[in-house]
């Protein structure tokens, strides 16, 4: 256990660069998703069949996959970015689609009849959209956020395989030369526990604050 | 508004699955390709699998009296096989066809060889069973007894024979440099620092990195494949790892080439457990025979002898290493 306290600096610096993979991996994620799912939900066909073709294609890839794609693959058609970079791209890549689905099933959730009773007391489209649907949809859409936010800290734990020196990565380092694999990963399942529940933490509390009270 | 809420028809599915698909394929396919380096792997058909069982089944059989009743070994013995903790994707020295489902190599040649050893079985996919084992699960498995024995290119070091007791060493590489054919600015392990150097994550080349080289950026990849094209891609300025596997990699891969003479020893030793001074006295006697009738040499030959040309070097001697 001492090893482990002597390099808790090293392991807390690959926390660092797992935090800003899943923030960063994260808030691309929500740009990205919200995009598509306007795409998947407006009256336009070729922009629903691009969303349909986004989500089916970046939900249903390995990451792992992808990363290996994007870091191993980009190069030979001339386009290298930096591990870490290509790392938070296939985060957000990938996020971005449970994003989109999460999205336009919470606008989903909003009968038609309370779209049709905004426009018939003379809200107008924006404001219907602004003050009747998307607050009631929002609300919905907290928890399925709350668990894409999970799954993007827990995956970015696969960088560790494409040489981000994140946090999986450091404690592997350490392992490598320590032969303390169950001491060292038992202190990274916790910091990744600590990052999880956070997410989940700040869910339940912007939801009981979106909460409608009856 | 309507029109937002009103498009929950049918957009396209069929056509969104089989671009997906498609794409898919193309995606598998290309890993396909880049994943096939053309390794020779030791014995993957008709004669050469052949000589390479003679070579298992040529190798001594331990005397009735050699193993004691309720030993690590009579454990073996009475089970019939023996389980070993190793991986199937390391060219050369322990990688399955997919075909056959063969294991071969020169560690696989080894655990096989000591099965055969205790039992005096002839069949040799029924000689071992494999646990595949990575560096974090290894030191554990053998801790918990779920192998008997672990044959991994496993480096002996004083911090790991804390865990576990090594028996040998039973070879000896050492780590040497990769380079992008034409890049003459690196020919020795001091030309390193300050450069971008790639190595897999789960071998020593890393820790020998620190010692060596402690202003090189070091780049951690599971494969060797992902290693070699960080270097052909210029992600990497260099590849560190042991010279056997470079060698091998820069024999298919014309774009890469091994500069200088290995700058580290590794003694690869036979990880078992660490309270049963019999078990590695054992296999350390095992060892000598195995050196003194020539099988020890004729499975190098086989094996990393298909990419290192020269004879077989002299077995290293058993104990030499610090750990050991």
């Amino acid at each position: 256990m001492h090893i482990i306290l002597s390099h808790i600096g090293d392991l807390l610096a690959g926390f660092g660069v797992t935090i800003e993979l899943t923030l960063l991996g994260f808030v691309g994620a929500v740009i990205l998703g919200t995009l598509l799912a306007v795409f998947r939900v407006v009256p336009v066909t070729p922009l629903r069949v691009v969303g349909a073709i986004y989500v089916e294609f970046f939900r249903n890839i390995p990451l792992l996959a992808l990363l290996i794609l994007v870091i191993f693959g980009l190069p030979d058609v001339g386009v290298t970015y930096s591990l870490f970079v290509s790392a938070t791209i296939c985060l957000a890549l990938s996020g971005a689609a449970f994003v989109c689905e999460a999205m336009r099933s919470g606008i989903n959730t909003v009968p038609v009849g309370q779209a049709e009773a905004a426009r018939a007391i003379g809200l107008t489209f924006v404001q219907s959209l602004r003050h009747v649907i998307l607050p009631q949809a929002f609300r919905t859409m907290v928890q399925p956020l709350v668990n894409v936010f999970i799954g993007v800290a827990l995956s970015s734990s696969l960088a560790a395989a494409v040489g981000v020196s994140e946090l999986t990565n450091r404690t592997q380092q350490l392992n490598l030369k320590y032969a303390e694999a169950v001491g060292s990963f038992l202190v990274a399942g916790v910091l990744y526990l600590l990052l999880a529940m956070t997410g989940g933490g700040a869910g339940g509390w912007l939801e009981r604050r979106l909460a409608i009270r009856r | 508004m309507r029109q937002l809420l009103a498009t929950r028809r049918r957009c396209g599915r069929p056509v969104a699955l089989s671009v997906a698909i498609a794409l898919t394929l193309v995606v598998t396919g290309a890993c396909a390709n880049s994943k096939d380096n053309g390794l020779p792997g030791a014995g993957n058909s008709g004669d050469s699998a052949k000589a390479y069982d003679s070579i298992i089944t040529g190798s001594p059989v331990a005397d009735a009296g050699a193993i004691q009743a309720g030993s690590w070994a009579d454990k073996i013995k009475q089970r019939g096989f023996m389980r070993v903790g190793g991986t199937d994707a390391g060219p050369l020295f322990s990688i399955k066809d997919p075909v056959t489902g063969r294991l071969t190599g020169f560690d696989a040649g080894l655990s096989q060889m000591l099965a055969h050893y205790i039992t005096g079985g002839k069949d040799i996919l029924k000689l071992t069973k494999l646990t595949i084992t990575t560096v974090d699960t290894r030191e554990k498995l053998i801790q918990n007894n779920s192998v008997d024995a672990v044959f991994a290119t496993y480096t002996i070091t004083p911090e790991r024979a804390k865990k576990v007791a090594f028996a040998g060493q039973y070879y000896e590489s050492g780590d040497a440099i990769m380079v992008k054919k034409g890049n003459s600015a690196i020919t020795k392990v001091a030309d390193l620092n300050g450069r971008t150097v790639a190595t897999e994550s789960n071998s020593t080349a890393s820790l020998a990195l620190k010692k060596f080289a402690p202003k090189a950026k070091v780049l951690l990849f599971t494969e060797d494949a992902q290693c070699v094209a960080a270097v052909q891609q210029g992600r990497a300025d260099a590849y560190v790892l042991d010279q056997g596997i470079l060698i091998s990699d820069a024999s298919t891969n014309k774009a890469v080439s091994v500069v200088g003479q290995p700058f580290t020893k590794e003694p690869y030793g036979v990880g078992v457990p660490h309270d049963d001074a019999a078990a590695k006295k054992f296999v350390n006697d095992w060892l000598q025979k195995i050196y003194a009738d020539g099988s020890w040499a004729k499975l190098w030959k086989a094996t990393i002898g298909s990419i290192v040309s020269g004879d077989a070097p002299e077995p290293p001697a058993i104990g030499s290493a610090d750990g050991s």
